[in-house]
């Protein structure tokens, strides 16, 4: 069941590659949340119960709830509803990231199934997922979608770090849930600036500052 | 003791929120850059041991990157009173911009004295969170951009870093431990391919905070775009940090035995930041970005020192503190600059002699301190690396090492002395003489501080200073 959640993961991500709607990512963040919450929910049996309370409330709060209502929020001020026309069309999106997702599978498969510390699963979707979101940062234009596949990455890395058999201190989990909620709440208000000053959110607009020419 | 330093700015913050004036923010920074000076100095001196924490701890390597930041906070806190009164905002800004120094100097502080590689991690993301708003705080179009660039490339840096440590994880086996410490003691037992593969994520990750080529893209937009004082605790501490758990990594694979693949990886980065720094540094138009290429460089140096080991440790340590303090020094009097004439454009400034007597000395002085002109301690340092490579028998990398320096020399050379001399037109003169009000003696103080360190360093670095390199690098 758990490797039916895990592959469900991996294809939001190839939803999110070929649809242009704002509003649908933010819809795919919310069922990764969930996802999450139940893969967690699936391995509760090795964890602590404080660990296992914790990682609940990661998943399912901030992950599938609050971050999505504060960009819902986002987007509703900047009336921004489509990232339209990206570097690459979207049916290539799509085949690329297949592509990718497929090329995790494999090379986890055929290299990881011997090592006794990680499952071979979990760990190609996660890096699909993390190289998916970052070559999609470099060919989205709306800095809304780059938040989205900011938030898409560090749902990756957090499946990585589910994949090793191991718990990390509860402090630095903490933590590290703290640091990425901020971070997304500081790129949500620097969203709302940017739109703000340049009236849409264009990435091309953030290309002012260069080295031989002087636009101060 | 370090429980001090990591406690008062909580409690500060919360007053700062509660009176909301202005003034009393501005003294609760300076408040804690004495005390954070007061307890650095303790420990230096061996007064005090620094009372160990689970999770925090000083120890001889990381009690001179303290005593680095406290020195160059104390130095910033100083300029900085005289220059919040230059702006020219609401009190409740003001308020903001001083909450958000005390966290950003908190975080590095943390990183510092973090006993826990993870802990070391959270900490770095908190201090790109805490100088976003601080990057931000002029509100211009440009202000945004570069703030966004920073938050953006920098949190996405860090995130891989955080693989890194996943990575970590999978090398150290069956041993489930972050702890510096322990990772030291079982290192040698770790799977080396994954321990490599770690090593690469976390070379970037921190590498992007650190500012080394090519994940440097950042660096030179937030430091031009930030107030002066920021610039200067973004160049001389805040990369310091991120050198620092770059250090206590480094030595992780030094431990496993997988040191060489590291030092290739350091060396790669290291001359690559030299190289963009001299194929950039030429044309450029805005003089703190200027400035900003010239952290790169020194970052660059810094992963060179190290990947090159023996000698060339004390030698990182030496620039290091060399390099704080001429580059604080350097972006403080900058900002004198940018009072005066209102412009960050080279083009626009001439004469700066003429203009203002000790700014313009200031910034020659800095620009000879930071170019390694004997008897700046930075000519030792870069000595002792240029020696270290012909020891080993590099040459190689000796003629490429001098090279890429003379050029960057002669790129900022040209432009520091440029601004300095030169003719003053009337037009101009007029505008620094209403401009030269607002810049106060607090203003050249810190900046003559530090250069005379800088200067006397180079001839002479008193036994208590010796002792603490030569411990601090045993940790390397």
């Amino acid at each position: 069941m758990v490797n039916g959640f895990i592959i469900l993961f991996g294809l939001t991500m190839l939803y999110l590659a070929s649809t242009s709607r704002i509003i649908a990512h933010i819809r795919i963040l919310i069922v990764q949340g969930i996802l999450l919450f139940l893969i967690c929910c699936a391995g509760a049996e090795h964890m602590n119960i404080f660990n296992f309370l914790f990682l609940l409330l990661e998943t399912f709060i901030v992950k599938a709830v609050l971050i999505p209502i504060f960009l819902y929020k986002v987007l509703k001020k900047t009336h921004s509803n489509r990232d339209e026309a990206p570097n690459i069309p979207h049916f290539y999106c799509l085949v690329i990231s297949s592509l990718i997702l497929l090329a995790g599978f494999l090379v986890s498969n055929y290299y990881f199934s011997s090592e006794k510390m990680i499952s071979p699963l979990y760990f190609g979707v996660s890096v699909a997922t993390i190289i998916i979101s970052l070559w999609l940062i470099t060919i989205k234009h709306k800095i809304i979608s780059n938040v989205i596949e900011f938030i898409t990455m560090e749902n990756g890395i957090f499946l990585l770090s589910l994949s090793i058999a191991k718990e990390m201190p509860m402090l630095v989990n903490i933590g590290v849930l703290l640091d990425v909620f901020i971070a997304v709440y500081i790129l949500g208000l620097f969203v709302n600036a940017i739109n703000k000053e340049f009236k849409d959110l264009e990435v091309s607009h953030l290309s002012d500052l260069k080295d031989y020419e002087y636009n101060d | 003791m370090i429980n001090t330093i990591l406690i008062f700015p909580i409690i500060a913050s919360v007053l700062m929120f509660i009176f909301r004036n202005k003034h009393f923010a501005t003294f609760l920074v300076n408040l804690y850059a004495i005390l954070h000076i007061l307890v650095s100095t303790l420990l230096v001196f061996g007064v005090s041991n620094g009372a160990k924490t689970h999770y925090f701890a000083v120890d001889s390597t990381n009690l001179i990157f303290l005593a680095i930041l406290s020195f160059v906070y104390l130095m910033v806190a100083i300029y900085n009173t005289s220059y919040v009164k230059t702006f020219d905002v609401k009190d409740k800004r003001i308020v903001k911009y001083s909450f958000m120094m005390l966290i950003f100097v908190l975080s590095m502080t943390g990183t510092i004295l973090s006993t826990n590689l993870g802990l070391s991690w959270v900490l770095i993301e908190a201090t790109t969170l805490a100088s976003a708003y601080l990057i931000y705080f002029n509100k211009t179009k440009h202000a945004i951009e570069a703030a966004w660039k920073y938050v953006f490339i920098c949190s996405i840096g860090i995130a891989l870093a955080y693989v890194g440590i996943i990575f970590l994880s999978i090398s150290t086996g069956a041993i489930n431990t972050l702890n510096f410490a322990e990772l030291y003691k079982y290192a040698g037992q770790f799977d080396p391919m994954w321990l490599k593969l770690a090593f690469i994520f976390m070379l970037f990750g921190f590498g992007a905070k650190m500012g080394l080529a090519p994940v440097h893209f950042w660096l030179p937009d937030a430091h031009s775009e930030a107030p002066s004082p920021i610039s200067a605790l973004l160049s001389a501490t805040l990369l310091n940090s991120a050198f620092f758990v770059i250090v206590k990594v480094y030595k992780v694979m030094t431990i496993a035995t997988v040191a060489d693949y590291a030092r290739i990886m350091l060396l790669v980065m290291g001359f690559l930041s030299l190289f963009v720094t001299a194929v950039f540094v030429y044309h450029i138009k805005n003089y703190k970005r200027m400035l900003a290429y010239s952290s790169i460089e020194n970052m660059g140096i810094l992963a060179i020192g190290l990947a090159l080991g023996g000698g060339a440790y004390y030698a990182v340590i030496l620039h290091l503190i060399g390099h704080s303090l001429a580059k604080a020094s350097f972006f403080l009097t900058s900002g004198n600059v940018l009072e005066l004439f209102g412009t960050k454009r080279i083009k626009s400034i001439n004469g700066l002699m003429k203009a203002d007597n000790k700014t313009g000395w200031l910034w020659v002085a800095s620009f000879l301190g930071i170019c390694a002109f004997p008897t700046s301690v930075l000519f030792i340092s870069e000595f002792l690396i240029i020696k270290e490579m012909l020891v080993k028998g590099n040459y190689m990398l000796c003629i490429l090492f001098v090279l890429l320096l003379t050029i960057v020399l002669y790129g900022i050379g040209q432009v520091a002395i440029k601004m300095a001399y030169g003719k003053l037109s009337e037009e101009k003169a007029k505008l620094v003489l209403e401009n030269k009000q607002k810049i106060t003696a607090l203003m050249y103080i810190p900046q003559a501080i530090m250069l005379i360190i800088v200067f006397i360093l180079g001839v002479y670095i008193p036994p208590f200073l010796n002792n603490i390199i030569t411990t601090a690098i045993s940790g390397f």
